[in-house]
């Protein structure tokens, strides 16, 4: 260009070429950033039920229908006055594990974990699911679900639970079938399915203090107390940390006193039923030793403890047909080996006081592994998923874990049948021994600080000697294990064993 | 190099008709593509070979072509890639205002009515007349160069009359209301801005490069040079942040910050301007609810989906459900009870209602689009005569690509949500009128016949001429 204009300053085509560059780079993150959501992510966005094609889809779709372990309708699809189909409930006493799925308010629960297969979205046949995307209106009507729940024990739970805030968990600890998934308060689902169901319910739902909404087996965390000393008794003799004849010197005149653990008297509550001679893993399971536990807990040591408590389940979200909150030992900030903060920390964990926080579903699992000799199957409770045109696809069982064998269970199995069958066991859990039936189980009452009256634990399995099947029962602030969540096991096995009977 | 030759008298000469082939094949493509998008649209909508808003089209591509000619007769040699890409983004902006509900805006006109598209059309047409006006009249970058602070003085003042007289919308004080008419100056504020940095920054650079201050061993920018800067830039963006237009606030100190590393060349500087935006930011964050509202919404908007996260949401679900090559121009979005799940979907996502539409390969080519913007201002700037125009040609590419990429970005969740338009492609008047501006001036400057530049002036001791006097 001879003869034009002088050409800009000295330096400036660097700094734009520069520019160009960083311009290519920001257009490069932007291209990612789509690729992202268009490519990488979007299978799980596009299957969600929150999606609004598949809200849309839903309108018009009738939902399958869920059934009980016999057959009973547990949810259903009926039409309103504008031919729109809409869901009905068969019972309040479900509706923590059925959950809703409503136009409005979308869906919570079995409802929302199958919407797929509830409104026909997810087709085994992948050609099939193919053309059903390409062509949204190709869509089926949607599967039915056959679940394990019986709605009887379900119904008999919630009732057992009355007014109280609570949680019942049943299952077969031999497949993982849950017969139980029980959560109070309970709610009215058909309102909020309901097209024309009153607009402010579910409002007031999510702002009632008692949260009717949570799931409590599967999203409740709470101190579990005394039950927890069986994940103890698993660590201390997976570990091998203690034998089922290992006794402690300095037990019984810690009962009197409390223990010192580093200048911090661990404390015992219920010391009237020790002897002078020091007490084995029987023993202290059936009088709820708690210096026993912790002598057991500082043995195992903090790392051992938090990853015998991870072989059963804790530490980590449950595969189950719901989401689960994760279990916990520990915080998990201090330094010691485990996350613990000191040894009095691990010495309070070691019987389920400190910062341990657990599930109901967690704990019920924690008595399936024992009651089935060390293999804790995937928890379910949708068993098949049954195509309009009759096709099953039923979901087997499967192993989930396998921490220990029946070394470690044996002696623990021993353990909790004397703590219910047992002299001084009874006075604990009077309530939970089914008539005619060798029961096993593990009473538990939670302190939680402040003024609260303690949560109510119980944890167990019958038949003792061949577990068919395993329970937790939680209600909160209920008081002592013995006086509230006992009985409410008891009743729930006599009644799932007079069935079986039948 | 002669100054005769650049000062040569013009005369009549200026009016002597060029062809501008390339303008005409890039303008061919733009209309074949448009017409496909018209004829997949009317497909979709009413399964017959029809070519949904055909007349809407025809009308925009005629616009199209009448800038193009109006140029090839006044022979201005100007870019000519410019044109067709911002007609392709306002075609594609057009096809998507044309697909979705009319409802959505609407304006009477003494006895009409007009929808959605009808408005968009006017606007975008009325753009193309500034485009093509100020790509053929202007001459000349005195009056751009000459009055710097004139400029800033008139751009503070527009804020300051929205402070004043201004409506709220959305909860914040953007738009000016005159008559039947409404507009946001922040949007031509960015324009302001950028002349007005050029200038300075122009005058100053020699300076800049050398003067230094030293706090200690720290070497900072020459302070007493850089304070009027920062102030017309503290200013502008203050009176934003206190309108709550925080997409306006991060577009102006991106402009300042690029125009402020290409005047300098140092990355230590933007460096130090990146820490000091981020410091402003976290105030920011700690002085305004809404901004940590923003921030919550934005590190997590699954966590209240159906309430704050909404919007964003149903975005991310629009461009999962695009897919690779979308689910076709009117095939998505579906109508749920008759409300479109994308709350403002025309302003501030029409990026998440293309990329179901048109894919990621949609997504990509408008990226691409917005890129070729870029690259042609900063030919523009590479190839101007002195640092002011260069400044000017590189800043004003910089307000389009760096408002796209706000909005592009936060759309993707890649950086909170700003309520700022996507260049051309968005629906409203002032966003249109205020890029269509930028291009004109674009175009203008990349003329290879634009009026030579004043030899720097001489000033003082400090700042000697930087080349021969030329006689």
């Amino acid at each position: 260009m001879t003869g034009g204009p002088p050409r800009a300053d000295r330096g400036l085509g660097k700094s734009v070429g520069r520019t160009m560059l960083a311009a290519v780079v920001a257009v490069v993150i932007l291209a990612a950033g789509a690729t992202w959501w268009q490519v990488v992510d979007a299978p799980s966005l596009t299957g969600s039920p929150d999606d609004a094609a598949n809200v849309a889809a839903a309108r018009s779709v009738v939902r399958g229908t869920i059934r009980d372990r016999a057959g009973r309708v547990l949810a259903s699809t009926t039409r309103d006055a504008n031919g729109e189909p809409y869901r009905v409930y068969a019972s309040t006493a479900t509706t923590g594990v059925i959950g809703y799925a409503s136009r409005r308010y979308g869906s919570a629960g079995i409802e929302r974990t199958f919407d797929a297969e509830l409104t026909g979205r997810r087709d085994p046949d992948p050609v099939q699911a193919i053309l059903d995307h390409l062509d949204p209106s190709r869509r089926r009507t949607g599967d039915d679900l056959r679940t394990s729940l019986s709605l009887p024990l379900q119904r008999l739970a919630v009732s057992l639970l009355g007014n109280d805030r609570g949680a019942v968990v049943m299952l077969d600890p031999r497949t993982g079938e849950v017969l139980v998934d029980a959560s109070t308060p309970t709610y009215d689902a058909n309102t909020i399915a309901d097209p024309a169901g009153d607009p402010a319910y579910f409002a007031k739902l999510r702002t009632d203090p008692t949260s009717p909404l949570l799931p409590r087996p599967t999203l409740g965390l709470y101190v579990p107390g005394s039950i927890f000393k069986i994940v103890t008794a698993i660590a201390g003799l997976g570990s091998e940390a203690i034998t089922p004849q290992t006794t402690y010197s300095q037990q019984p005149p810690a009962e009197k006193n409390g223990l010192l653990v580093d200048g911090y008297r661990v404390k015992d509550g219920h010391h009237d039923f020790t002897q002078p001679k020091p007490l084995a893993l029987s023993e202290a399971t059936e009088v709820s030793c708690n210096i026993f536990y912790a002598l057991t807990g500082l043995a195992t040591g903090g790392a051992e403890l938090v990853r015998w408590a991870a072989s059963v389940g804790f530490g980590g979200p449950i595969p189950y047909d719901l989401p689960t909150e994760t279990s916990q030992v520990t915080n998990g900030t201090g330094s010691t080996p485990g996350g613990f903060t000191d040894r009095v920390e691990l010495a309070n964990a070691a019987y389920g006081q400190a910062e341990v926080l657990a599930t109901p579903l967690q704990m019920a699992l924690v008595a399936a592994a024992v009651a089935n000799g060390g293999t804790i199957m995937r928890p379910r409770v949708v068993t098949a998923v049954v195509s309009p045109d009759g096709n099953v696809a039923e979901r087997p069982a499967e192993v989930w874990l396998k921490p220990f064998g029946p070394d470690v269970a044996s002696p623990i199995r021993d353990a909790m049948t004397r703590a219910v069958e047992g002299r001084y066991g009874r006075l604990f859990t009077s309530g939970a021994k089914v008539p005619g039936v060798l029961t096993a189980g593990k009473s538990g009452t939670a302190e939680i600080g402040g003024s609260g009256e303690p949560h109510s634990w119980f944890i167990g399995f019958a038949p003792a000697d061949h577990p068919t099947i395993a329970i937790a029962v939680l209600v909160e602030n209920g008081g002592s294990g013995a006086s509230r969540a006992s009985p409410i096991a008891g009743k729930l096995m006599s009644a799932y064993f007079a069935q079986a009977a039948q | 190099m002669t100054a005769a030759a650049a000062v040569a008298p013009r005369g009549i000469a200026r009016f002597r008709p060029r062809t501008r082939r390339r303008e005409l094949i890039l303008l061919a493509i733009v209309t074949i593509t448009l017409g496909v998008g018209g004829l997949s649209l009317g497909m979709q909508r009413t399964g017959r070979p029809t070519v949904e808003g055909g007349t809407l089209l025809a009308i925009y591509v005629l616009a199209l072509f009448a800038v193009h000619v109006a140029q090839s007769v006044a022979g201005r040699r100007t870019d000519q890639a410019l044109l067709p890409t911002v007609g392709m983004l306002g075609g594609i902006g057009l096809l998507l205002m044309i697909r979705l509900p009319q409802d959505l805006v609407t304006q009477r006109f003494g006895g009409i009515e007009l929808g959605l598209a009808q408005l968009q059309l006017a606007w975008l047409c009325l753009g193309l007349a500034i485009i093509g006006t100020l790509g053929i009249v202007v001459r000349s970058d005195a009056w751009l160069r000459l009055y710097k602070y004139t400029w800033a003085a008139i751009g503070v003042a527009l804020l300051l009359l929205v402070f004043a007289l201004g409506v709220d919308e959305n909860g914040s004080r953007l738009t000016l209301v005159v008559g039947p008419f409404s507009g946001q100056p922040s949007e031509l504020l960015k324009v302001v801005l950028v002349i007005f940095l050029a200038g300075y920054l122009a005058e100053y650079r020699p300076l800049l490069a050398t003067e230094r201050t030293s706090i200690g061993p720290l070497h900072v920018p020459p302070l007493p040079y850089l304070l009027p800067m920062l102030a017309m830039v503290g200013v502008s963006t203050g009176i934003v942040i206190i309108q709550k237009d925080l997409g306006a606030a991060l577009l102006f100190y991106v402009i300042f910050l690029v125009l402020l590393y290409l005047a300098t060349g140092r990355a230590s500087w933007v460096a130090l301007g990146l820490a000091l935006g981020t410091i402003a930011s976290i105030c920011l964050y700690f002085l305004f609810p809404t901004v940590q509202e923003r921030v919550a919404i934005w590190l997590d908007p699954f966590a209240d989906p159906l309430g704050s996260g909404f919007q964003i949401v149903q975005a991310l679900h629009a461009f999962a459900r695009g897919g690779l090559f979308g689910v076709g121009l009117g095939a998505g979005l579906p109508e749920i009870a008759g409300r479109l799940p994308i709350p403002a979907v025309h302003t501030d996502f029409p990026l998440a209602a293309l990329g179901e539409e048109l894919g990621l390969a949609g997504v990509l080519a408008i990226l691409a689009l917005f890129l070729v913007v870029v690259a042609r201002g900063l030919r523009i700037a590479a190839a101007a005569a002195d640092t002011f125009r260069a400044l000017l040609a590189a800043g004003l590419a910089i307000v389009v690509g760096a408002q796209a990429f706000v909005i592009a970005a936060g759309d993707l969740k890649l950086i909170p949500l700003t309520g700022i338009t996507l260049p051309f492609i968005s629906y409203g008047g002032s966003s249109l009128l205020v890029n269509s501006v930028v291009v004109g001036l674009l175009l203008a400057l990349s003329d290879r016949g634009i009026e030579p530049p004043p030899p720097p002036r001489t000033r003082g001791a400090i700042m000697r001429p930087l080349r021969r006097s030329r006689g």
